[in-house]
């Protein structure tokens, strides 16, 4: 939906080229494309089970992704790459707050929630105030973070996830899809609400497109970037929850795996690193398509390394790819 | 035979023409005035002789030997020397160092000659000594020293190159008056020495103590050389203002209205504005009437730009008072001004206005939503504000949906203008609106400039262009060196009037 506006003008001829080399529908042809790529590789790889535990792991990359979609279309070479040592975070503390019990799961959510903000908050200010490259703020606070990981785990147990957060996340709750696929369904709703509808999606793409036009035409741009990374600190923190429910305990470093996909999907999705267009209906597709992809490498035995390889190369291709399209029109 | 000569030189960039006809002949042991008003061709013309920029046609002759200057390595090979206006320092290296920067002196072909450095630094140092000030010396870092002692440096620097022809583009912009004279000695000096000096200079003053001759640029073209003792100030600004003030017609004719308008009192000015001072301006005053345009002129760069943008909150460090109907404003941000009702509109739109790519309604509505303290975009509705905004600029586009980048630069400039028109403003800052946009786009924003200051919106317009601004404005404050020096109402509003009060000495 977010694409095609960003095509208007093209003529009826130029309409068609410009429908097929929408980053939303080569995201879905290739979705498409992978699946029968993965059931003739073996046999199965489509099944419906099978898609369903795909789109749940697709919907907690989704989430993190949703946060990293904000920074990036905030302009000024934003990007969030401590969002990975947040999951593991929250997971670590609401496996801590709740410890198997239904009750905890406010406290964990609420105490999670105000974690993830306030790590985003800390890389906000570094990044407006303190004019620190959002590169090195938040590698910066990854590397904290992962410390901090590191003398946690020494003193308390690694937690256990509550049953109903378990059950949210595995189990089907309405229309045979579990709560963790239509948390990701509002989000995306919410998202695309947002960016579309409100005055604060269109102040994100306006610092993103001209941080000076839009300070020169009264837009807070301090007080919107530390949201942007308070947001997105808090979408990390709410997939570390839910990540927590989908594997039954934490373990340390298990957010570690989120930093390059969560890139890779709004890269994907059509948000080009430079911000200030795209949305975040592609970048769902992107995280749905890197899901597919990382389950086909495993099964064709393709080990992390391996994976690893794949997905960096995966990134700069893109990146080729839509920075060449950007220098043209330029 | 002259020294240097150029003869029919021409550059065009596209279809605009920066130098028709440049013709300009300096002697050994001369100083050659260089004289025209904004855009008229002379720095173009320096830059084709410091080989900056190729001609497309005439000849350039050193010893009456035609020549081809390429770059700034082979201007030293030919015995030029340039002293560029914004100054061309190593801000981290000493005073010695940048002396000889151009041409370290060497040993063994790849050392330093640190003794022979610092022989031509003590050289040049003592040709200031007296005048420099305190903290200046030649092991001090360029970035330790004040405004004026940079340019000493750049001067120093231009003078150890040691070239038979020294080009200087308003050398004398931050020095003091004993700085000044003494630069001027040595500038004598020189010329007894037999070296061909090019000085360009915005004020008269200097001009008709230093030079020997002064050659005027108008409109891209040399229109005329005069000997300094056979010319006076008055002259050479007739020069300067040709056929335009023959032609008259530049001025609307007089209402005499604006005199009672300007004179009433503060209270009831749109915008009133009383001892402000901020960076590159100093003791600025106004008031500007309701339904009254107030006119900003004088050379480029002199303090009118950094006026509005401070009065707008754009320019932190500016101090003053400044009255918005009769209530105090503090300029504490472009938020802040912008919901007390005052609009900015930046003639450099590309990097103050336009939201690249955008939509052309994300493009309007910004003003909207912080005026109306919104939180929700509504497109429809919002389509039927931008509509009738656009609407009175005469805004060519297809839909509300196409990117702004898809729009000509004149019809971007009223996208980013009529995004202050939803809400009408109290005042009105225009810095140079019309910069780099067509006539006819020009003509629409200047009958709309007239009806919003009919409604009472008041409007302060700075322009570049004189012609704009004797056309438009119904008061000129003219801008000298950061201070209002003269203010031309009524019948005074003339090109004449305009340019003499802009090279009188500040």
């Amino acid at each position: 939906m977010s694409a095609v506006d960003l095509q208007g003008g093209a003529g009826p001829g130029g309409r068609v080229l410009a429908i097929v080399t929408q980053p939303l529908v080569v995201a879905t042809l290739l979705i498409v494309g992978l699946l029968v790529l993965g059931e003739a590789i073996s046999p199965g790889f489509a099944s419906a089970q099978q898609i369903l535990r795909l789109l749940i792991v697709a919907a907690l990359l989704g989430i993190v992704a949703a946060g990293q979609n904000l920074v990036i279309l905030g302009g000024r070479e934003g990007i969030d790459l401590s969002v990975g040592g947040v999951v593991s975070l929250s997971a670590i503390v609401a496996g801590n707050l709740m410890n198997g019990q239904d009750g905890g799961i406010v406290p964990a959510i609420l105490a999670c929630l105000a974690t993830g903000a306030f790590f985003g908050l800390l890389n906000g200010i570094g990044v407006t105030l303190l004019r620190i490259p959002p590169l090195v703020m938040t590698l910066g606070m990854l590397g904290v973070l992962q410390g901090l990981l590191v003398v946690i785990r020494q003193g308390i147990p690694s937690g256990l996830a509550a049953p109903a957060l378990s059950e949210f996340v595995t189990r089907p709750f309405l229309f045979g899809l579990p709560g963790i696929i239509w948390l990701w369904v509002a989000i995306g709703l919410v998202m695309a609400f947002m960016l579309k509808r409100t005055v604060f999606g269109h102040r994100i793409y306006a610092i993103g497109a001209n941080e000076q036009a839009a300070y020169m035409a009264g837009v807070p741009v301090r007080r919107m970037r530390i949201a942007l990374f308070m947001l997105s600190g808090a979408f990390a923190s709410v997939a570390g929850i839910c990540l927590l429910g989908y594997s039954g305990s934490s373990f340390a470093n298990v957010g570690e795996q989120y930093m390059l996909p969560s890139i890779i999907a709004v890269v994907f999705g059509g948000t080009p690193l430079s911000g200030g267009k795209g949305g975040y209906t592609g970048t769902m597709a992107g995280a749905i398509l890197l899901v597919i992809l990382q389950s086909i490498l495993t099964t064709v035995n393709i080990d992390e390394s391996g994976r690893q390889i794949v997905f960096g190369m995966t990134l700069l291709v893109l990146l080729l790819f839509y920075g060449r399209g950007r220098a043209m029109r330029a | 035979m002259a020294k240097l000569e150029l003869r029919g030189v021409g550059k065009a960039y596209g279809a605009t023409v920066a130098l028709r006809q440049g013709d300009l002949e300096i002697e050994a042991g001369e100083v050659h005035a260089l004289i025209g008003a904004n855009g008229s061709g002379k720095s173009t013309l320096c830059k084709i002789v410091a080989g900056s920029v190729r001609p497309d046609r005439g000849e350039v002759l050193i010893d009456g030997r035609a020549v081809t200057v390429r770059g700034p390595e082979a201007t030293g090979a030919l015995g030029i020397g340039i002293f560029y206006q914004e100054l061309s320092l190593a801000r981290h290296r000493t005073v010695a160092e940048n002396i000889s920067l151009p041409r370290l002196p060497r040993k063994g072909g790849i050392f330093v000659d640190r003794a022979a450095m610092a022989a031509i630094a003590d050289r040049h140092i003592a040709l200031f000594a007296g005048v420099a000030g305190a903290g200046f010396g030649a092991d001090v870092p360029v970035e330790r020293l004040r405004p004026d002692q940079a340019q000493l440096v750049e001067i120093m620097k231009t003078l150890a190159s040691e070239a038979a022809i020294l080009i200087f583009d308003e050398p004398t912009s931050a020095l003091d008056r004993a700085q000044a004279e003494r630069f001027f000695e040595i500038l004598r000096e020189r010329k007894r020495a037999g070296v061909g000096i090019i000085f360009i200079s915005h004020r008269m003053d200097e001009i008709f103590a230093i030079a020997d001759r002064v050659t005027v640029i108008r409109d891209g073209e040399t229109v005329g050389t005069a000997r300094i003792e056979d010319t006076d100030p008055t002259a050479v600004i007739n020069l300067m203002v040709g056929r335009h003030e023959a032609a008259s017609a530049d001025a609307p004719p007089d209402t005499g209205g604006e005199d009672g308008r300007a004179s009433q009192s503060a209270a009831q000015a749109v915008l009133a504005v009383r001892g402000f001072s901020g960076p590159g301006f100093r003791d600025i005053g106004f008031a500007v009437a309701p339904g009254e345009i107030l006119g900003f002129g004088g050379l480029h760069g002199q303090g009118q730009s950094a006026v509005l943008r401070a009065i707008f909150g754009a320019l932190p460090g500016a101090s003053g008072e400044i009255r918005l109907n009769g209530d105090a404003l503090q300029p504490t941000g472009p938020r802040a001004t912008i919901a007390r009702g005052c609009a900015y509109i930046s003639g450099d739109r590309s990097r103050d206005g336009v939201i690249h790519e955008r939509p052309i309604l994300e493009n309007v509505t910004p003003i909207h939503f912080l005026r109306n303290r919104l939180g929700l975009a509504h497109p429809a509705r919002l389509r039927d504000k931008a509509a009738p905004a656009l609407e009175a600029l005469k805004t060519k586009f297809a839909g509300f949906g196409h990117p702004v980048s898809s729009l000509s630069g004149g019809n971007q400039q009223k996208v980013v203008i009529a995004r202050w028109l939803i809400d009408r403003p109290a005042v009105i800052l225009l810095d140079d609106p019309t910069k780099g946009i067509d006539l006819s786009a020009k003509a629409d924003l200047f009958a709309l400039i007239r009806d919003l200051a009919d409604e009472g919106i008041g409007i302060v317009l700075y322009s570049s262009e004189d012609a704009e601004l004797l056309a438009n404005a119904d008061r000129i404050l003219v801008f000298n060196g950061g201070r209002v020096t003269r203010v031309l109402s009524g019948a005074e509003r003339t090109r004449h009037n305009l340019y003499r009060a802009a090279y009188e000495a500040a």
